[in-house]
């Protein structure tokens, strides 16, 4: 009978907790959405920020922006507008579980304010209603220093935006090889089969779904049969087998020269990075395109170590900040990010992580232009006019699976 | 005969040690090398980067590693005790489903991580346990108590309780009997079970970020994106501390608990 009783008081106050945890959650989660205007005056939003302590949530692993952040963004933000910014090292995949487990539980407020994203992740999120928004037109320095018709900043790999992310920085997908070991730059498929060829397992790339493996062979695709006809193409297998099948073709015929005769291939692009410094492979590739500078500055590259591009172009891509749809500090994610999106930041960023700058160049005000002008890109990098003049755009998001999965079968050991 | 076994032996356990330690001792040296390309015998150059990231202001490496240490220290006292407790009711004591607990003490390792992970998140949203420090020594806890539990109930079983109880017969409560006779006698199983507990709250990446929310940072939250990220320099810096912090705690915690249980056992 006791122990009945025990169980019964057991249970009673579980579901007294987890009543009122959900219920409480949805009345803040109420109040909240009626307290935050996006389309408020912006001296509002300032107001509203001041004080607050704002999260953003982000990939860890470079130290040099970790350093960025903590060091150039956070102080001006703090001085400015007396907002503390807290950087949390966390991969985008582990960041959507989360905000999935805060939804599950509830409209509880959640933890995350600003998101790093791009892609199939915001593709993700913004579908699964994880993102706040429309709130990136809103900002002051979005209408002053951002091309709103710039396809980049409609769409996000082929998915529209619509005001839900603010661009960060921009990508691109460069080659990189060694001067000092092949002289040669391939500059299209045929020419980097012949160096293929050349040097025979010394090439590889990382094995699809690596980020950059997947770039790579999408790249090679482009060149193969051109990029238009992808940009409005069904998500269906045997309509893009069809049309990458030449591609296909190609990426076979390179596998029996390729590291390891093609039947494998590294698991990610991290290990062809370190493989190409150790002197393994020849041929590197990377979606950074001044990776190669920060390379050689760190002593990891061998300063002869340059990069190139193929002429008939190479994928780039822009990376961008949203905001959670439970964020606590939404105001204060506002301010941060108009702030990111400053010439000024842009132009350290620039400057310090060698990330291409996501503003404007014709809306800069002269002396905001010398402050990208002045930037030096250093040792083997590419100008920032060469890689724009060479730049294309990133395939539609729901495309991308489909094609890791026909590489899969299709090129891997055959 | 003898002899040539005692030699192979021998080559056995030195490779074993050689091939533990050797990678070991490449950990610090890899936090000063630059580049490193095959087959050079030395690397091409070296570099402080590792260092800077370490011990330079804006991402100093000290105040993470000692909360970090605290935070382990926490969950493994917590975890030898309770693994302690639960051993002697499960050894000791005949109850209505000890089969069961039995059983559900291993369920958490047995239940894949991910899965695992995301339902205790859910949670401890519910019970607004998530994000916070608290949060995190739970689920470490739950964690490392199965094997404390299955360390304990072994020495337990072993050891018996009968000195214990010809304690209680002479006349000493049962407090003290257990304080001065049984606590000295299974003290390495308890070094054992805290180590155990240490190490895995220590090393736990997934649950710390899922539960802490990237808000309550160890040194494996901050360390694991430069190994997945495949920075070797850094990674190996960081690496080395976890290892040197390690080792260092065990030292202290071995030599502190045996003064410890000299007093104990001396009266």
């Amino acid at each position: 009978m006791k122990k009945k009783l025990i169980l019964f008081l057991i249970i009673a106050v579980f579901s007294t907790f987890a009543l009122t945890g959900c219920g409480g959650g949805q009345d803040q989660a109420a109040k909240e959405e009626g307290q935050f205007d996006a389309n408020a005056d912006y001296s509002v939003i300032l107001e509203q920020a001041k004080g607050s302590t704002v999260s953003f949530y982000g990939w860890g692993g470079d130290e040099e922006r970790n350093k960025w952040i903590d060091t150039v963004v956070a102080p001006a933000l703090k001085e400015k507008y007396d907002v503390t910014l807290e950087r949390v090292p966390m991969d985008i995949d582990q960041i959507l579980a989360k905000l999935s487990g805060e939804k599950q539980a509830g409209g509880k407020d959640g933890s995350i304010d600003m998101i790093w994203i791009n892609g199939e992740n915001f593709y993700s999120a913004k579908e699964n209603g994880l993102l706040f928004g429309p709130f990136a037109e809103q900002l002051p320095n979005y209408q002053k220093y951002i091309n709103a018709d710039d396809p980049e900043n409609q769409k996000d790999f082929g998915y529209p935006i619509e005001g839900y992310e603010a661009p960060y920085g921009k990508a691109q997908m460069v080659l990189i090889n060694d001067s000092a070991k092949t002289p040669e730059t391939p500059k299209n498929t045929a020419e980097l089969l012949e160096y293929v060829k050349k040097y025979p397992g010394k090439v590889t790339y990382p094995a699809l779904p690596d980020f950059t493996g997947s770039a790579f062979v999408r790249n090679v695709i482009y060149d193969i049969v051109g990029y238009e006809q992808f940009m409005d193409m069904k998500a269906d297998k045997a309509t893009v087998k069809a049309a990458i099948e030449p591609a296909l073709e190609y990426l076979r015929s390179l596998n029996p020269y390729l590291w390891n005769q093609g039947k494998t291939f590294p698991s990610s692009s991290t290990e062809v990075n370190n493989m190409f410094a150790d002197g393994e492979l020849y041929l590197n590739m990377s979606y950074a395109p001044y990776s190669v500078t920060v390379n050689i500055e760190k002593g990891i590259y061998p300063a002869t170590a340059r990069s190139f591009l193929f002429d008939s172009g190479m994928i780039g891509n822009t990376s961008y900040i949203a905001i959670a749809a439970n964020a606590p500090h939404k105001a204060a994610a506002m301010v941060a990010i108009n702030e990111v999106i400053s010439a000024e930041m842009q132009a350290t960023q620039f400057s310090n992580l060698k990330t291409l700058p996501i503003v404007d160049y014709s809306k800069l005000s002269d002396a905001e232009k010398a402050l990208f002008d002045n930037v030096d890109v250093g040792k083997g990098a590419l100008s920032q006019d060469e890689l724009l003049e060479k730049r294309v755009p990133e395939m539609p998001a729901n495309l991308v699976p489909v094609i890791e999965e026909i590489w899969q079968e299709e090129v891997v050991g055959k | 005969m003898d002899r040539k076994k005692h030699r192979i032996l021998n080559i056995v356990a030195y490779t074993a040690v050689l091939s533990i330690l050797v990678p070991l001792l490449v950990l610090p040296f890899w936090s000063f090398v630059g580049r490193w390309p095959w087959p050079g015998l030395l690397p091409e150059n070296f570099t402080l980067r590792g260092m800077e990231e370490l011990f330079s202001g804006a991402t100093n490496v000290l105040p993470v590693l000692t909360s970090s240490i605290a935070l382990s220290l926490t969950v493994a006292v917590l975890a030898a005790v309770i693994g302690m407790m639960t051993a002697r009711a499960l050894v000791f004591y005949d109850f209505r489903g000890k089969e069961l607990i039995s059983f559900a003490t291993v369920l958490p390792i047995i239940v894949p991580g991910t899965a695992f992970a995301m339902g205790v998140h859910v949670v401890f949203i519910y019970l607004g346990l998530a994000d916070t420090v608290l949060g995190v020594i739970l689920v470490h806890l739950i964690y490392a108590l199965p094997y404390t539990i299955n360390i304990m109930t072994d020495v337990t079983a072993m050891i018996g309780n009968s000195l214990e109880v010809q304690g209680q017969v002479l006349g000493v409560s049962p407090a003290r009997s257990f304080y001065h006779v049984t606590l000295p006698l299974i003290m390495p199983g308890m070094i054992s079970s805290a180590s155990m507990a240490y190490i895995i709250s220590f090393s736990q990446y997934f649950l710390t970020l899922m539960i802490g929310g990237g808000k309550v940072k160890t040194l494996s939250v901050v360390m694991v994106p430069f190994i997945q990220g495949g920075d070797r320099t850094i990674a190996a810096a960081y690496a080395s501390v976890f290892v040197l912090s390690t080792l260092l705690v065990f030292v202290l915690l071995e030599i502190l608990v045996r003064k410890y249980t000299a007093r104990l056992s001396g009266i």
